[in-house]
């Protein structure tokens, strides 16, 4: 079977969308965004509508420019995170049988402002850049260990070995969850995170297995607190009520997916990057201090969420119609490359005087973990140029990858002389 | 020059406070803690360089007249 195969069916294109902005994309399984996901959205920026729908996955708008996605992520009242409406959510709440598992809310992602912040707030001060800052020191020596143990070895698949081990236990250490159970969570998360599925409804069992997952952690946290995330969440009150397992199941649900296949993704692209930039890690290794600034290029050129919302009601859109309900991508890879914002945004240039980029997005729902992301980024950059010679990608098994709201690296194979 | 930033609409990138951490401060949420700054003399580029890297765009340089 072609790869070509494997794209979801199309279906029909609703009456209020004029074919000028129908553009058939699968961000899932589109063959060429698969085969090199940014190469392709650079094709998709020169060619593409600024805002289009696609009639793949159930049908949906993308938002390519970055004044689209700057925009709609500010206005949550015409583009909400909240998926399944309150009222039938309530509804099928009260129609569960006792007994049954909780349905859990990712919390506060799928929640729109001002609920939000009563569930955002408690969490703000445990990812601050002070506190992430305090924990530089033993992240720095995991990616030391990590690097140093392929060293003398002159490969490595850098994903497996490294870009996936090094944020996921700095995570579940914070979170407070079982390292020895690292691989366990992680099959969970990819799973979760590469089904197409467009009806939120279908999540619902996947989201209980999540949840399933760490019960067993959050009940120990509760009679007997660490110093750790899940102990803290144990602490706070929401709206004036002491924590429940409901709410622990909800902002568990979250932290999980949100934890555990973000940063690696990224850290996966920008080595890539460097891997086939001598140059560029020749540069950084004169110049150290250059790390932080060569982190946010790499964060805008390889931007790699791809946040859903749900439009809220009937609008225009940067003129463009648009109906209640329908599903519409912050597709944020795009928006960082859109030339309007950014000159030449298909170069690398760690002189851009404009790294202003969105890959955390922009308003209220900003990623709560960019500064551990941002960290832990410019750590393994450091410690790779600190530590390794001039590395390259092994010509004979070039990088694979896979799409969605994540688009991430699956598998990158580095050489270098040792 | 002054340094006015619309607070309700930070979100916590936090982007300025990386360029300066006096000029901009931030509370103990990693939000920006003040709406108005005097920018001392000297501290004009570094100023303006932190305003420029806020991702919400909410903060605006005030030039002496």
């Amino acid at each position: 079977m072609s790869a070509a195969a494997n794209v979801s069916p199309a279906v029909a294109k609703p009456a209020h969308v004029p074919d000028s902005l129908v553009y058939d994309f699968d961000m899932f399984r589109d063959p060429a965004y698969v085969a090199d996901p940014h190469e392709r959205i650079l094709d998709l920026v020169k060619n593409a509508p600024p805002i289009f729908w696609t009639p793949r996955n159930g049908g949906h708008w993308m938002l390519m420019s970055h004044s689209a996605n700057f925009n709609a992520s500010r206005d949550t009242e015409s583009f909400s995170s909240e998926f399944i409406p309150r009222a039938e959510m309530a509804a099928m709440k009260a129609k569960l049988p006792p007994g049954m598992p909780h349905i859990p809310l990712p919390v506060p992602i799928n929640v729109d402002p001002p609920e939000h912040s009563k569930y955002r707030t408690p969490l703000q001060r445990v990812f601050s850049p002070k506190s992430i800052l305090a924990l530089k020191d033993s992240i720095n020596a995991l990616a030391t260990e990590l690097v140093d143990s392929v060293k003398d070895r002159g490969n490595c698949e850098f994903m497996k070995e490294i870009a996936e081990p090094m944020p996921v236990r700095v995570f579940l250490k914070m979170l407070g969850l079982p390292l020895d159970r690292q691989d366990e969570y992680r099959e969970i998360v990819s799973q979760h995170l590469s089904d197409p599925s467009s009806d939120a409804r279908a999540m619902i069992p996947k989201l209980q297995r999540i949840a399933a997952s760490m019960n067993d952690t959050f009940i120990a946290r509760r009679d007997n607190p660490q110093d750790d995330i899940i102990s803290m969440l144990w602490k706070i009150e929401i709206d004036g009520k002491p924590t429940t397992i409901e709410d622990m199941q909800n902002y568990g649900v979250l932290l999980f997916i949100a934890g555990l296949d973000t940063v690696m993704n990224g850290i996966g692209h920008g080595v890539r990057h460097l891997a086939r930039n001598p140059e560029l890690q020749a540069q950084l290794r004169a110049n150290p201090k250059m790390v932080p600034e060569a982190t946010e290029e790499l964060l805008r050129r390889y931007t790699f969420t791809v946040p859903p919302r749900m439009v809220a009601k009937d609008i225009v859109f940067e003129g463009v119609q648009m109906k209640a309900r329908e599903r519409a991508m912050l597709f944020l890879p795009a928006a960082d490359l859109d030339p309007k914002e950014f000159a030449n945004s298909d170069r690398y240039d760690l002189n851009r005087e404009n790294k202003v980029h969105i890959a955390f997005n922009a308003g209220p729902h900003r990623c709560l973990g960019s500064h551990l992301a941002r960290v832990e980024l410019q750590v393994i950059y450091e410690v790779l140029m600190a530590r390794l010679p001039t590395f390259r990608l092994d010509s004979q098994r070039p990088p694979t990858f896979h799409c969605g709201h994540v688009v991430g690296v699956d598998s990158l194979h580095l050489v270098w002389d040792v | 020059m002054k340094i006015l930033i619309n607070k309700a609409a930070c979100a916590g990138n936090a982007r300025c406070a990386a360029v300066s951490e006096e000029l901009f401060p931030l509370d103990d949420d990693g939000y920006i803690a003040v709406t108005e700054v005097d920018v001392p003399p000297g501290k004009e580029e570094l100023a303006r360089r932190g305003a420029r890297a806020c991702p919400e765009r909410i903060i605006i340089i005030e030039e002496d007249k």
